[in-house]
């Protein structure tokens, strides 16, 4: 099944998205088992250089366009990929790997599915595995017609680093130019507040709808920050303004693997559960022993969480944790 | 300027017990005997249209609210309270089976509704149901349309007669670009989304309005290229186990000593 992979040289985290991608090829398309190259799309001369180094096949091309709107990107594919051989390709998990599998799937009168948590080439088909009823439920699909555009779920494989390739081939592209008349004027980036790879931390603490005000959320990560732990949010605290969107731990936030995580005035929907499952110990601190979070934690505490964790970094921060 | 918010009310599946989760044969759960409510996506997604309504008032740019449901009688109460907020025109289309996973045929008999019947200059819509987590619907509705799409607003302001000024997440950020109608909007996570609440005297003025109800003899259905073909429940469950004591002191010293010590320690973990 030949196959290929899409990356955006805009995105700030492409290297996470290349590895990401490179992981779930070597996971579920057989390493080198298939033929596959990679369809890289940049804007400036100075980030050329960089390229080979994301480009986790042994073929590469590098398209430079002038604007990274997934309708431009779509253009873009349309003029380069003419011969209509390919029967796989891979989006990678970002906001616009979905929008271009989705939209490029539709164009091609193939087939597409997004968040996938893993797939299996078969005769004439493709089998893949995604959540669904709010993340409590694994389903299965059957896509029948090729090309087949998938999107990784964020999160769902490790990041797997980029062998260096010496003989790595690459044919080079320039779509600068493209849709001039585009839909989208004036556009203006509002970089998200600096926030530390939320993903990366060892301890972590998360503050629930539980924590019932923006002023306790600022005091539970104060008290975090004091322990030396990061700090999260579940989507019902974002969603209040208690705190900013790039602090979401969850399916459409961070997918966090920390050693310890601590889960306070958090309910344990499924939806955020799947942000933080992949902790090593997850300890929930909630007054509601019916919450969900209490049987999917190692150990709970029924208590007032501000109360314990205040009790707690009486105890911690003296000595100060390593992790 | 014609606004059309395209939802889906949803089983609350987080009221579901652990032993009501079972597949039945048609490859569905049984959520029959759940509360329906607005997916927190289409919340957002009407309350913004409401916000832009209020804003374009403002700057004397005329703006017309409309509301599409593809669902069963068990949307009313939902349609209705939009005829309170004083949506123009609220439809139901009522579909001969279950299209939780055909988000394809939803794109489609959305598109033909709009080519077909009412013609709106922007397409609202919420970027994934809570259900289906399809995230395809308002894509595929765009290409289907043949308009551009925003994905992930989290604000729409009005520009003028002919643009729209959106803020969307992108993946460094956020981007706020002036938008040309005709085009597709799909809402993202949008802070302080709540859908209001009509008044008593709306509710009286408005709520009894007739709901339109189309049926599918109208729409044509393409076939659908993936199929469901097995269901797998999730299970969730760690060991749990509930630290006893006197006080919160007493419970964070026994947390600390006994589950925490060992891995700040740097001990290996095993779950």
């Amino acid at each position: 099944m030949k196959f290929k992979c899409i990356l955006n040289g805009w995105a700030p985290n492409v290297k996470a998205q290349a590895e990401e991608l490179n992981s779930f090829m070597n996971s579920f398309l057989g390493n080198g088992a298939n033929p596959a190259s990679t369809i890289l799309f940049y804007a400036n001369h100075e980030d050329r250089h960089s390229l080979p180094g994301l480009v986790p096949t042994e073929c590469a091309e590098f398209v430079r366009i002038d604007r990274c709107q997934p309708e431009t990107i779509l253009e873009a594919l349309q003029r380069i990929e003419d011969k209509e051989d390919t029967s796989l390709y891979l989006f990678p998990a970002g906001f616009a790997g979905a929008e271009l599998a989705v939209r490029w799937a539709f164009r091609q009168k193939g087939s597409s599915l997004v968040q996938v948590e893993q797939v299996a080439p078969r005769e004439g088909c493709l089998i893949a595995k995604k959540k669904a009823y709010a993340d409590h439920v694994l389903a299965a699909f059957r896509l029948t017609r090729q090309p087949f555009c998938i999107s990784p779920a964020n999160g769902s494989v490790d990041r797997l680093p980029i062998a260096a390739r010496d003989n790595l081939q690459i044919i080079e592209h320039d779509l600068t130019g493209l849709r001039e008349d585009a839909f989208a004027r004036d556009s203006q980036r509002i970089p998200a507040e600096q926030a530390k790879d939320l993903g990366a931390g060892k301890f972590l603490v998360v503050g629930g709808r539980g924590l019932g005000s923006k002023e306790h959320v600022k005091q539970l990560k104060d008290v975090a920050a004091a322990m030396g732990a990061e700090f999260g949010i579940s989507r019902p605290v974002a969603l209040n303004a208690w705190g900013p969107m790039q602090w979401l731990i969850g399916v459409s936030g961070t997918i966090a693997r920390p050693d310890v995580c601590i889960a306070a005035g958090v309910s344990g929907a499924a939806a955020f559960y799947a942000g933080i499952e992949k902790s090593k110990i997850i300890i929930a601190i909630n007054s509601d022993p019916q919450a969900r979070i209490i049987k999917a934690a190692d150990v709970a505490i029924i208590d007032d969480y501000k109360t314990v964790m205040d009790e707690l970094l009486k105890i911690l921060k003296p000595i100060k944790p390593a992790i | 300027m014609k606004i059309l918010v395209c939802f889906k009310a949803a089983p609350n599946v987080e009221m579901l017990l652990e032993e009501d989760w079972v597949i039945n044969n048609e490859l569905q759960v049984d959520t029959s005997f759940v509360r329906n409510d607005l997916g927190s996506y289409e919340e957002s997604a009407l309350e913004m249209a409401l916000k832009l309504s209020d804003a374009s008032d403002d700057l004397g740019i005329p703006l017309e609210l409309n509301a599409l449901t593809v669902d069963g009688s068990g949307a009313t109460p939902i349609l209705k309270t939009l005829s309170a907020l004083r949506f123009a025109t609220v439809v139901r289309i009522q579909p001969r089976n279950n299209l939780l996973f055909q988000p394809t045929a939803v794109a489609s008999i959305i598109s033909q509704y709009i080519r077909q019947h009412a013609l709106q200059d922007v397409v609202l819509l919420g970027r994934q149901s809570d259900i289906g987590e399809n995230a395809k619907t308002p894509l595929l509705a765009a290409e289907m349309l043949g308009w551009p799409c925003i994905t992930r607003a989290t604000r729409i302001e009005p520009a003028d007669k002919k643009h729209l000024i959106v803020t969307h997440q992108v993946d460094d950020g956020y981007a706020r670009e002036k938008v040309r109608m005709p085009c597709v909007i799909s809402v993202g996570d949008a802070p302080c989304t709540y859908l209001r609440k009509p008044t008593l005297r709306d509710r009286l003025d408005y709520g009894k309005k007739d709901i339109e109800v189309l049926t599918m003899e109208d729409f044509q259905l393409p076939a659908e290229t993936e199929m469901l073909t097995g269901l797998e429940i999730l299970h969730h469950e760690r060991a749990g186990v509930v630290i006893e004591g006197k006080s919160p002191a007493e419970k964070a010293k026994v947390l600390y000593e006994e589950h925490l010590k060992p891995v700040l320690s740097g001990k290996e973990v095993k779950r």
